[in-house]
């Protein structure tokens, strides 16, 4: 039984402030990614439940266990570092066997173990190699290897398989999911690869300028943003976000009418749409309004549209069949059920959630 | 691009020829002097220099000095150096006050202990002072040689720790930071980091250190006779009083180049015994 729950943590580095007020509750056995934009606090709220770095305010605990002022070795937590960390001295068997070394496991169990993990990562046959003789993927599973050979309760990981090629990525991804789900492992995964948050993640906590900004699972982070930042940053193409104006208790699309689900204070409001959730005409239709097309980029899947809306840019993805060209006057009817209001000013959604 | 290919050469020729005129054509002279007389080929310094009386106690202090004082040195200069890792303010200061007996000449740091343990030195008057003693005491003379031993440590303890210091701090200096925290989340303890990582990493810096040191420590002379003149007979001390008091080159380079053999013979050791393996830098 090990949950990670972090309060309040807040830290500064002189005075630019890294973390303001980070508050996360991981359940045991829950899968948690991190994800947000470079230099959001990502590693820095890692290290400091690592204990690799002193919170200046705020509280850690793991399992039942405050370790706020504890050292990293009593935490136990293991850990892949984002720069991997490998120790250059070392042998891969060596660096992989260093947390069973530490802990005084019997030499059988330790080939055991160190085996085991190198053969997940697909790194059994470099076993006597000295990390200088690796390429930098190969170094990154040794330090992931090195993490899962100890078997941890709380596993904290930083981007780690942000070296791999595509094709490699893709199918570690899968294998460090099945292997932490059977192992029941409670982890902490940092990434700023939205597909990978979306695919590994139990629940995804998006990070922005030192602060959680939506922490949810991630269908709801991807089709309910908390805010304009979260439907920009996940989604490829990111949600359009249109702003309309606003008529009483609806907002105004062309001649559509939108009802709001609240009230609101402001004379315009957006309205957020993924490029995906338009159904797309040639001719008018009911529910629909008029764009002219820009660019079409034909993406192999489905085709993607630039369109423009008044003044306003917006795109769309179409079945790759679809007969289209520049300059043409399209019809889109945004799908009811998936619309997003959000308040222009403050950026945050409207909906009461 | 051909021409390229010379310009390193060119470019280490002025040191190769200044290495050339001032070490290699001395080292070379000397090891004639050492096996040549007027007549020819002869190994009659070597057998002088060994059946003389004070070649077994000038080799039997050179080596335990040398025994005594690295390993001092080493052990004390990886203590300060870890503990000035571990301190971050004023840092610096505790640098630039640990390192300041390098800007002393050997035989200036001999006197100043000279100062402390002759006769009517700061040793004696303190210790009369506090009353441990009536009479000043006769510290540094032949009758007690292991006195003058000691003394010769401390001196050159106190010299010479701060090189291999400041060897030390550069050489951590260039050991990431990451390592030791990568240790330490996987469960190392303070000593097993010290022992599994930090000094692995530290070895090609060590390695430096002990060469260093010992070369110097084998050639250690002023410190020794301002301390103990003869009393305390070295290696290099012979070569010098065969040269000048004898006026007999010969065996003085015979001297020189026993020290040579020793100072050889322990860096082949220190570098066989310390090889890095294939890791180079990771
Ligand atoms: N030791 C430090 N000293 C000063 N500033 C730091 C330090 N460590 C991190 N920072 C700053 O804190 C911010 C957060 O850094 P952090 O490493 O947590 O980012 P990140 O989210 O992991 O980014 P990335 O995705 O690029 O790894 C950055 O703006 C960085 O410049
Ligand atoms: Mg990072």
């Amino acid at each position: 039984m090990a949950g990670i729950r972090v309060e309040n943590i807040e830290k500064s580095f002189g005075k630019f402030k890294a973390l303001s007020g980070v508050s996360l509750e991981v359940r045991d056995q829950e899968f948690v990614v991190l994800l947000g934009p470079s230099g959001c606090g990502k590693t820095t709220l890692l290290r400091i439940i690592a204990g690799l770095e002193q919170a200046d305010r705020g509280r850690v605990w793991i399992g039942e266990r405050e370790v706020s002022g504890l050292p990293p070795r009593s935490r136990r937590v293991a850990m892949v570092f984002q720069n991997y960390a490998v120790f250059p001295h070392l042998t891969v068997f060596e660096n992989i066997a260093f947390g069973l070394r530490m802990q005084k496991a019997p030499a059988e169990k330790i080939k055991a173990k160190v085996e085991q993990a190198a053969t997940l990562m697909h790194i059994e046959n470099l076993l006597g190699r000295y990390p200088a003789q690796l390429s930098g993927g190969q170094r990154q599973r040794v330090a992931v290897a090195r993490a899962l050979a100890v078997e941890p309760e709380v596993l904290l990981m930083d981007e780690p398989l942000s070296n791999l090629d595509a094709l490699l990525r893709l199918e570690m991804r899968a294998e460090l999911k099945r292997l932490l789900a059977e192992s029941r492992t409670t982890t902490l995964y940092v990434t700023h690869d939205q597909v990978e948050a979306m695919s590994l993640a139990d629940r995804i906590a998006v990070m922005n300028a030192g602060q959680i900004v939506q922490y949810d699972q991630p269908m709801k982070v991807y089709q309910e943003p908390a805010n304009t930042f979260v439907g920009g940053f996940i989604g490829s193409p990111p949600m359009n976000f249109l702003r309309l104006p606003v008529e009483g208790q609806q907002a105004r699309l062309a001649s559509l009418v939108l009802a709001l689900p609240s009230e609101v204070s402001g004379a315009e409001v957006l309205l957020g749409v993924r490029p995906e959730d338009f159904e797309v005409y040639t001719d008018q239709r009911p529910q629909s309004f008029p764009a002219e097309v820009l660019v079409v980029e034909p993406l192999g899947p489905h085709l993607l549209l630039t369109l423009r809306f008044g003044e306003q840019l917006l795109k769309a993805t179409v079945p790759p069949d679809f007969a289209v060209r520049p300059g043409q006057t399209i019809w889109l009817k945004p799908q009811p059920g998936r619309l997003r209001w959000l308040e222009p000013t403050s950026g945050q959604a409207l909906t009461a959630r | 691009m051909r021409s390229e290919r010379y310009i390193p050469y060119v470019l280490v020729l002025p040191s190769v020829v200044f290495l050339l005129f001032l070490f290699a054509w001395p080292l070379l002279e000397a090891l004639l002097l050492s096996v040549r007389n007027s007549s020819g080929w002869t190994l009659e310094h070597f057998q002088r220099m060994a059946a003389d009386l004070y070649f077994k106690d000038a080799l039997k202090y050179t080596l335990l000095l040398t025994l005594t004082i690295v390993p001092l040195q080493v052990g004390l200069a990886l203590g300060m150096a870890l503990l000035l890792g571990s301190i971050a303010k004023g840092r610096d200061l505790f640098l630039y006050v640990w390192t300041i007996p390098l800007g002393i000449s050997d035989l200036a740091a001999g006197i100043v202990w000279l100062a402390i343990f002759t006769e009517r030195g700061y040793l004696n008057s303190f210790l009369q002072a506090v009353g441990v003693i009536q009479q000043p005491q006769l510290w540094l003379s032949y009758e007690t040689p292991w006195m003058i031993f000691l003394a010769v440590v401390a001196a050159e303890v106190w010299r010479a720790t701060a090189i291999v210091f400041v060897i030390l701090v550069a050489g951590l200096q260039l050991i990431p930071k990451e390592y030791g925290e990568a240790a330490e989340v996987f469960g190392a303890t303070p000593w097993q980091r010290f022992w599994k990582v930090t000094l692995p990493l530290l070895r090609p810096s060590l390695q430096v250190a002990l060469i260093l040191r010992t070369i110097l420590a084998l050639e250690v002379f002023a410190v020794v006779v301002a301390l103990g003149g003869r009393n305390l007979p070295v290696l290099a001390g012979e070569a010098y009083y065969w040269y000048n008091a004898y006026q007999n080159p010969g065996v003085a380079a015979a001297y020189a180049v026993l020290i040579l053999g020793i100072s050889v013979a322990a860096t082949l050791l220190y570098l066989r015994l310390m090889r890095t393996k294939q890791e180079a830098v990771g």
